[in-house]
């Protein structure tokens, strides 16, 4: 892979992202709402004198392509301002925020390819089986199921039925103070129900289109080569087979990144996951615009490191398209 | 002597939309070491599922192998084990495919691809097993193979994967060579170099080959032995030569007069009249007989077995009766 190809990307991503925090300022300017009666409100009531004060003081009073200016000019200087309600700067509240997203995301991620892929390749492997049909019908209801409703049902079944995973939160208060090991195992069990609610819907799709695309492959005229120099059954799905099956997968999981991202939203608040999804629950009901914006500058910035790294990926599993650009 | 590959009255059907179809009816076929057997025929006459059969690799379901026989130097084929059919694939019996194209995983180096199957069959390290695939790449004619081994299949043309299928259904030194239309896919100066190529090959390795083309051109150059197959059985068999010369069954005689020659009068490219039917279509009489100028009634209600009346064996009752 060459290093102006990657660097070519990256530009063309820095770019995007421009873009991104242009169209964010402008859309949320655009929404209904006044912050200035959000953060009175949230004083004990409002005059006309202190509203005014207020619009003053965060700058909201000035022309909205004014505002746009000095916001993008901050941005370029990585500060992305103070949060209206939290009255801290916005990049302190994401970090602190991030990285329980992160997991969480990408937790997600990981399991719905690995078992989706899994179930996929099996049930290519007899399409008339009762595996393959599992597999249609699962599809059809993982990805038609609302992922809070989901989410809900899980919580109804763990929190009451069967108490072995923890519904609510990262971490237990018990434990803040434990050994690093016995908190990690901590989190990971805390992580179990949200991220199992998130790669639900994904899984679904990655099970679906490994089979069709598994299916195709196996149909090929290199497959009947494989099996012709006497190559195990194994190796044929496994290594000739999904390593071609695997290119319209990658696409995919590139694609869902920015998908799986708004679904940590939904999850995020259902299991009260302290993430960035909870911040822009929190911000949007608040009219809290600089960290709104600063909960999207980050998502997608996520997205579009996602999509460099499918590409990077992609190129990597297909040798057809290194070289080109 | 006992052939090295017999193929007796072999029976294959199929489940298909239309109800169980016979792709093969009773086809017997053998080959002897060293050997060259040309098997012809239209597109859908049966060729290619035979070959398939014999490695093993037909889809069942839909397929079957409804009865019959294939063995090798004497042993069994029709219901071994997979794990045996595994073992032999590749090694014993190999075969190169019709599109080059397709027929290389996209995704793998042609050297690693020659290397699996030497490591399939061979106790050899990774490294000595790419050392013997290059060694092969240099065999089939492959400029600098050492760096052709580290190629992907969408950086060669279609003559060069051709020539890396040939190296890697010949790694193990396999006693048939199976060769379904090696060259229909490649242009005409590509298919004299691969036909070169195998018969070279079968000069240093000493392998049979079974040849399945459509070209009798190729079977000119290539085949000691033809089989003329038509609609799932075969209706003539005999030295390449007396084919070539005194076909006997009109589809045979139908097949050479479709070769263009130099010096004939008439410029016309000549053609067998209509299609082979559908194997579902197939009645109780010979299944040319709608296609056939010969044709009585007695081709219409009782299919011909192969037997020598004339020259040499054909499946005609034309032939038997002396009318042509």
């Amino acid at each position: 892979m060459s290093s102006s190809y990657l660097l070519r990307r990256t530009g063309y991503g820095l770019l995007l992202m421009l873009g991104v925090v242009v169209l964010n300022f402008l859309l949320i300017r655009l929404a209904p709402g006044d912050p200035a009666v959000v953060i009175a409100g949230e004083m004990g009531g409002a005059t006309e004198e202190m509203l005014e004060s207020i619009r003053e003081e965060y700058g909201l009073n000035k022309p909205v392509l004014t505002q746009l200016a000095i916001y993008v000019g901050n941005v370029l200087q990585g500060n992305l301002g103070e949060s209206f309600f939290f009255n801290q700067p916005v990049s302190k509240l994401i970090a602190d925020r991030i990285g329980p997203t992160i997991l969480l995301v990408i937790t997600a991620q990981l399991m719905s390819i690995a078992l989706g892929v899994f179930l996929g390749v099996i049930a290519a492997r007899k399409p008339n089986g009762a595996m393959s049909a599992f597999v249609s019908v699962f599809a059809t209801i993982g990805y038609a199921v609302p992922v809070f409703w989901t989410g809900i049902m899980l919580i109804i079944l763990f929190a009451s039925s069967f108490p072995i995973f923890p519904v609510e939160g990262m971490q237990s208060v018990k434990l803040r103070d434990a050994a690093w090991y016995v908190q990690t195992i901590d989190i990971l069990h805390h992580l179990v129900l949200p991220a199992f609610t998130l790669a639900i819907i994904y899984l679904a799709q990655y099970a679906r289109l490994s089979r069709a695309s598994m299916l195709e492959v196996l149909g090929s005229d290199y497959i009947r080569t494989a099996r012709a120099k006497g190559a195990s059954e194994k190796s044929v799905l496994f290594k000739h087979a999904l390593r071609n099956a695997a290119l319209p997968i990658l696409t995919v999981a590139g694609l869902q990144f920015g998908n799986l991202i708004s679904g940590a939203l939904l999850v995020e608040t259902v299991f009260n996951w302290p993430g960035m999804g909870r911040l822009a629950f929190d911000s949007i009901l608040r009219r809290d615009y600089p960290t709104i914006m600063g909960v999207l500058f980050f998502a997608s910035a996520m997205v579009v490191i996602a999509n460099i790294l499918t590409d990077i990926s992609y190129r990597w599993a297909d040798p057809r398209l290194r070289g080109r650009s | 002597m006992s052939a090295l590959l017999a193929i007796e009255d072999l029976r294959v059907t199929f489940n298909t939309r239309y109800g169980q179809v016979t792709a093969l009816d009773g086809v017997s076929l053998h080959v002897n070491a060293g050997e060259t057997l040309g098997v012809v025929g239209e597109s859908g006459c049966g060729k290619s599922i035979t070959a398939l059969a014999t490695m093993g690799l037909i889809p069942m379901p839909p397929g079957r192998i409804a009865g019959g026989s294939i063995r090798l130097e004497g042993e069994e084929l029709v219901g071994a084990a997979p794990a045996r059919m595994r073992g032999l694939r590749g090694a014993d019996i190999a075969m190169i495919f019709q599109e080059p194209m397709t027929s290389l995983n996209p995704v793998f180096t042609v050297g690693a691809q020659i290397a699996e199957a030497i490591m399939l069959h061979q106790k050899v390290s990774p490294d000595q097993a790419f050392k013997d695939a290059i060694a092969l790449l240099d065999r089939v004619g492959i400029p600098s193979p050492d760096a052709r081994a580290r190629d992907y299949p969408h950086q060669l043309s279609g003559g060069m994967r051709q020539r890396v299928m040939i190296a890697m259904a010949v790694s193990c030194r396999p006693k048939v060579l199976i060769a379904d239309e090696p060259t229909t896919a490649l242009d005409v100066t590509v298919q004299a170099q691969i036909f070169d190529l195998l018969n070279e090959i079968q000069r240093d390795f000493g392998a049979a080959i079974i040849l399945i083309t459509h070209d009798m051109g190729a079977i000119s150059e290539m085949a000691d032995r033809v089989a003329v197959m038509y609609a799932g059985r075969v209706i003539e068999e005999a030295q390449a030569d007396d084919v070539l010369d005194f076909p006997q069954h009109p589809y045979a005689r139908g097949l050479i007069d479709c070769i263009p020659a130099l010096g004939r009068e008439d410029h016309a490219l000549r053609e067998i009249p209509g299609v082979v039917p559908p194997l579902h279509l197939l009645g109780a009489g010979c299944a040319f007989a709608d296609r056939c100028e010969h044709t009585n009634a007695r081709c219409k209600t009782e299919k011909p077995l192969l037997a020598a009346h004339g020259h040499h064996p054909a499946a005609c009752h034309a032939v038997e009766e002396g009318r042509i």
